[in-house]
């Protein structure tokens, strides 16, 4: 299935430039009136807009494409039913991704399926010269590509693995960060908390992240 | 080396590591860029960490990303429309749906019970312009099926296990939620009523069975109470809309009414004193007389017009 729903990652560049705040190519302004106003071509519209971020944030957050499409769906219906509430002190974007990230961790809280796992109880084994591969990559001793590695499923399932092994705030600060390229004040932004903190837990998370991977691979 | 040093070199570290990544983000005043290109000339270890950092970044940034399934959007459409039924602030936009129901109900229920019989009776009679240029009816059927009972694990198998034999449909099974399961399914017309067909059987566990059917006005749908199988059958199968939501709003009166026939005031007030209406209330549920005049479909990828849109939710 996984090879079915996965996009190249070309357009990089184009959501990390949205994600810094550069304008949009549709008027969410606009958007969001008719919205308002039960223009239901405008919902539709609102939610192809962004349907497909929100599910990649929420699926790299939660690990679990089921829970993910659920929970973009109870975003977007968050989202709509609280459009009148919407002042626009923060751009539409972050309102939206801060419904997203909230429900997301909220309902991973609730879970405790998602809660961290002592790394002693991994049994997953990977193909050798996958691990060899990524134990280059980390140790520095050769330069593969990271980005080209990152499209080997292998590759992918191991990063996947080891962003789910991270506790949820580190988890959420490196999804927003390095998948969806927001800025550290958008950031601050969507998780409510101070820049301060963004900087410290996104070095905390890459950090363990790489700990992850080291011992994913060992 | 005293514990205050090691806090000191880990307050170091950490600033160190914090400059790091901040650096790798492009999130650093020029000073503290030059700070941390001096830091990694300098520095060998600094030099390897900086290039770790940078590294496990753009892996996780490369990552294939993926698409939301198509059903998101629809799950959206159905659950605003559902709440936007029971919101007052949203109905009174779209009143139209009470004020057929009602006008249906209080006034015209001895019509749309002749309708209802002549539509069991006659296959395929010809609808009225007016109704089909009335219904803003999407083209394909799309709408939600609730089921409550008190078995979930076994109704909810029983729905898993025909899901399942289904071909060419695209389902989205969601068994997280310890008191529901969510279905959502795009198929054939053929292949609802097999999949209906095969969880027949569980109507009898079902303390309720609900139809939401969607009229493609945003917020607009028609609830069928105690729906059965044969009544999911008859709406699915109509290609044309404005049929199809005609269809729908008078089994949701049927059942309605006949939820009610102990309410002798409603009875009264419809019928008056000497109806014999009520004998009519209590013929045979709609029959799938009409299944062999349904034009063959094909069984494997189905046509856009011939696809349904279903959300099954089991509850307790």
């Amino acid at each position: 299935m996984r090879s079915d729903v996965l996009t190249d990652a070309a357009n990089v560049d184009i959501r990390r430039q949205q994600a810094a705040g550069k304008p949009m190519s549709i008027d969410d302004n606009l958007l969001i009136e008719q919205c308002r106003q039960g223009d239901s071509t405008a919902i539709e519209r609102l939610v192809l807009k962004y349907q497909n971020r929100i599910y990649n944030v929420i699926l790299k957050i939660c690990a679990d494409p089921d829970d993910a499409a659920e929970l973009t769906q109870e975003t977007f219906v968050k989202i709509i039913e609280n459009l009148a509430k919407f002042e626009g002190r923060s751009s539409f974007y972050t309102w939206a991704f801060r419904i997203a990230v909230n429900l997301t961790l909220n309902y991973c809280q609730r879970n405790a399926k998602l809660a961290v796992r002592s790394l002693d109880s991994e049994e997953a084994s990977y193909d050798h010269q996958t691990s060899h591969a990524l134990k280059e990559l980390l140790s520095d001793d050769s330069s593969p590509d990271p980005a080209a590695m990152a499209q080997n499923k292998e590759v992918y399932e191991i990063a996947i693995e080891a962003i789910r092994q991270l506790d949820e705030p580190q988890r959420a600060v490196i999804v927003l960060r390095d998948i969806e390229g927001m800025s550290y004040a958008r950031i601050a932004e969507v998780l409510d908390v101070e820049l301060g903190t963004v900087r410290s837990r996104l070095s905390r998370a890459r950090n363990r992240l790489r700990d992850i991977l080291e011992a994913l691979l060992s | 080396m005293t514990e205050s040093s090691d806090e000191k070199r880990y307050d170091s570290e950490a600033r160190i590591d914090e400059l790091l990544n901040s650096y790798i983000d492009g999130e650093l005043t020029v000073d503290q860029q030059a700070e941390v290109e001096e830091l990694r000339a300098r520095d060998e270890g600094i030099a390897q960490r900086l290039s770790q950092f940078q590294k496990c970044q753009t892996l996780i940034g490369a990552l294939p990303r993926a698409e939301a399934p198509p059903q998101v959007l629809e799950g959206v459409k159905i659950a605003i429309a559902g709440k936007a039924l029971s919101d007052g602030k949203i109905q009174k936009k779209y009143p139209r749906v009470r004020r057929v129901l009602a006008a249906a109900a209080m006034i015209g229920i001895a019509a749309v019970m002749t309708t209802v019989m002549r539509s069991m009776i006659s296959p395929e009679p010809p609808v009225s312009e007016k109704s089909s240029a009335s219904a803003p009816a999407p083209r394909e059927f799309s709408g939600k099926l609730e089921l409550r009972t008190s078995d979930l694990v076994a109704v909810s198998a029983s729905v898993n296990k025909a899901i399942e034999g289904i071909h060419h449909a695209e389902a989205i099974p969601s068994a997280r939620r310890e008191d529901k399961r969510i279905y959502s399914l795009s198929c054939s017309k053929k292949n609802l009523k097999d999949l209906l067909a095969d969880i027949e059987h569980v109507w009898p566990e079902l303390d309720s069975a609900t139809l939401s059917v969607n009229t493609g006005v945003f917020g607009e749908k028609i609830v069928v109470q105690t729906v059965t199988t044969e009544q999911v059958v008859k709406i699915v199968e109509q290609d044309n809309p404005g049929k199809r939501i005609e269809i729908t709003r008078d089994f949701a009166v049927l059942n309605h009414m006949e939820s009610h026939l102990t309410d002798r005031a409603i009875v009264s007030a419809i019928e008056g004193q000497n109806s014999n209406l009520t004998h009519q209330w209590q013929a045979p549920k709609p029959s799938l007389a009409q299944r062999e005049n349904v034009a063959p479909q094909t069984p494997s990828q189905p046509e856009d017009k011939d696809t349904v849109h279903l959300t099954i939710i089991v509850s307790w």
